[in-house]
């Protein structure tokens, strides 16, 4: 089945905005993929860096999706969503940098949905989501978009 | 169950952020019954346009003692009467509650005692201690006894969960809920309270997931008072008054705070500050994952360069909009620069395949 903006926001009941294109399949993409103040990367480009902590408790997405992030001013979230089974989700992770929001596994294609960023698809595997930074004066700031 | 606690917050809220003239009579009414409460005669009133005027003024026909001037309030006799009065209330309005209406409780507290605590915090408390440096630790207490935040909550226990409190506690209760809405803070000492009128103009937004809010105006004071005492604010962060009506390049430059240059930077708008101050540009570069678009880094101040992206999704008028991140001056490639915001090497960020 073709999964568009306007399936999954039927499917969690999330609104997208209404200029973003709601009937154009989604782009599924193996690999490295930004979505504004948010990154995920397959788990092993930073296996040196991020690990899954041994006794890490594991939630199932379930299929209103699972709300990783809000940005600044309230609305607005990043939403992971996937078909009911085939995806979980953790927080018990270990980041060197610091910017880790948690880890999830899909057995099948997860989407990660924002109302103003649209929405994009990841291949089956193992990912990590880190937030964004900025440097201040002597330290750094996340990001919030 | 969630809604109508969502919507007792709202009405709480809109209370705690009223910019209504106090009501005076009911106002004094009822800190004369708390008065009562702990055992004093109804104090004679002293009604002042705003807090900032509550911590420079003495009410007419008093002496107070010198540690009574400023607002080094637990130096008062009365503030730690009137919190531990409160506290005795909340324990044992709790008691029944606690047990009987645990979930609900939990969720009333989270929903609508937890935001508003927040709400009062990051809005009208903020502004206060923005502009005078009060209240230290301990005067918290007082201000925290007077914010909507806990009655809200057994208001919402009344109602949402049907909970019936006993006469004598209803009744006290409702001499703190109608304080709560009827004026501003106030200041009691034993022969004379002092009390403050409200803001006449509250702008903010909502920031958190229980619909927190945070003081933000773009165009003027965030927060003003008929006496013209007011405070600007940016998303939530204090600024002075320049931030907003005048932000320049050279008051930019000539900040120390960084977060206040970044605030003014964001407000002036990330491409137009860049112009403006004339940045040298150090290198572009294409961004990986958003094809036509490109990375810049430019030269900002020592030991800080700015990387200017543009976003991967387009904005309602079909434009992509364009933002700056601060990153350590030591990059010189624009990528190894948007790679650290993500804490990754210029070779993994290279490897980005999409931006949305």
């Amino acid at each position: 089945m073709t999964v568009t903006l306007a399936t999954l926001s039927q499917r969690t009941g999330l609104a997208v905005l209404d200029h973003l294109e709601q009937s154009v399949s989604i782009p599924v993409v193996d690999g490295l993929q930004a979505q504004g103040d948010l990154i995920v990367i397959p788990l092993p480009v930073v296996a040196s860096s991020v690990r899954v902590r041994r006794d890490a408790g594991w939630t199932a997405v379930a299929s209103g999706g699972l709300e990783l992030l809000r940005g600044a001013a309230g609305g607005n979230p990043h939403t992971l969503v996937a078909d009911p089974g085939t995806c979980r989700w953790t927080t018990g992770v270990w980041d060197s940098e610091g910017l880790a929001i948690g880890v999830f596994a899909g057995s099948a294609v997860v989407y990660l949905l924002h109302p103003e960023h649209g929405a994009t698809g990841c291949t089956p595997g193992t990912y990590v989501v880190r937030r964004q930074r900025e440097h201040e004066g002597h330290r750094a700031r996340f990001v919030a978009d | 169950m969630q809604r109508e606690a969502a919507e007792i917050r709202e009405e709480w809220l809109g209370r705690a952020l009223s910019t209504l003239p106090a009501d005076r009579p009911a106002a004094e009414a009822a800190i004369s019954g708390l008065y009562r409460l702990i055992g004093l005669d109804p104090p004679r009133f002293h009604w002042v346009s705003s807090p900032f005027a509550a911590l420079h003024t003495v009410p007419p026909g008093t002496r107070p003692r010198p540690s009574e001037t400023a607002g080094d309030l637990f130096e008062w006799a009365l503030p730690p009467r009137f919190t531990s009065l409160m506290g005795r209330l909340c324990q044992e309005l709790d008691a029944p509650v606690r047990w009987l209406h645990r979930p609900m409780d939990d969720l009333i507290r989270r929903e609508v005692r937890d935001s508003l605590s927040r709400s009062a915090e990051g809005s009208l408390l903020l502004a206060f201690v923005a502009a005078t440096g009060e209240p230290n630790h301990r005067g918290r207490y007082w201000y925290a006894a007077q914010c909507v935040s806990w009655v809200a909550h057994y208001d919402a226990l009344r109602r949402v969960a049907g909970v019936v409190f006993d006469p004598e506690h209803h009744r006290r209760l409702e001499l703190w809920a109608t304080t709560a809405r009827s004026c501003g803070w106030w200041w009691p000492h034993e022969d004379v309270c002092v009390v403050s009128e409200r803001p006449v103009a509250v702008y903010t937004e909502v920031w958190g997931d229980d619909g927190e809010v945070r003081l933000h105006c773009a165009d003027g004071p965030a927060v003003r008072y008929a006496d013209g005492w007011d405070l600007y604010a940016w998303h939530g962060t204090p600024v002075p008054s320049w931030v907003i009506d005048a932000p320049s390049v050279q008051r930019i430059d000539q900040e120390a705070n960084v977060e206040v240059r970044r605030c003014a930077i964001e407000h002036m708008g990330w491409p137009s500050y860049i112009r403006r101050a004339g940045l040298r540009l150090v290198a572009s570069a294409p961004d990986p994952g958003n094809p036509g678009s490109e990375l810049r880094l430019f030269d900002m101040r020592t030991r800080t360069r700015v990387l200017l992206a543009v976003n991967g999704s387009l904005e309602r008028d079909g434009r992509r909009r364009r933002y700056g991140l601060t990153v350590p001056g030591f990059f010189d490639d624009p990528i190894a620069a948007a790679a650290w915001t993500y804490g990754l090497s210029a070779e993994q960020y290279s490897l980005l395949v999409r931006r949305t």
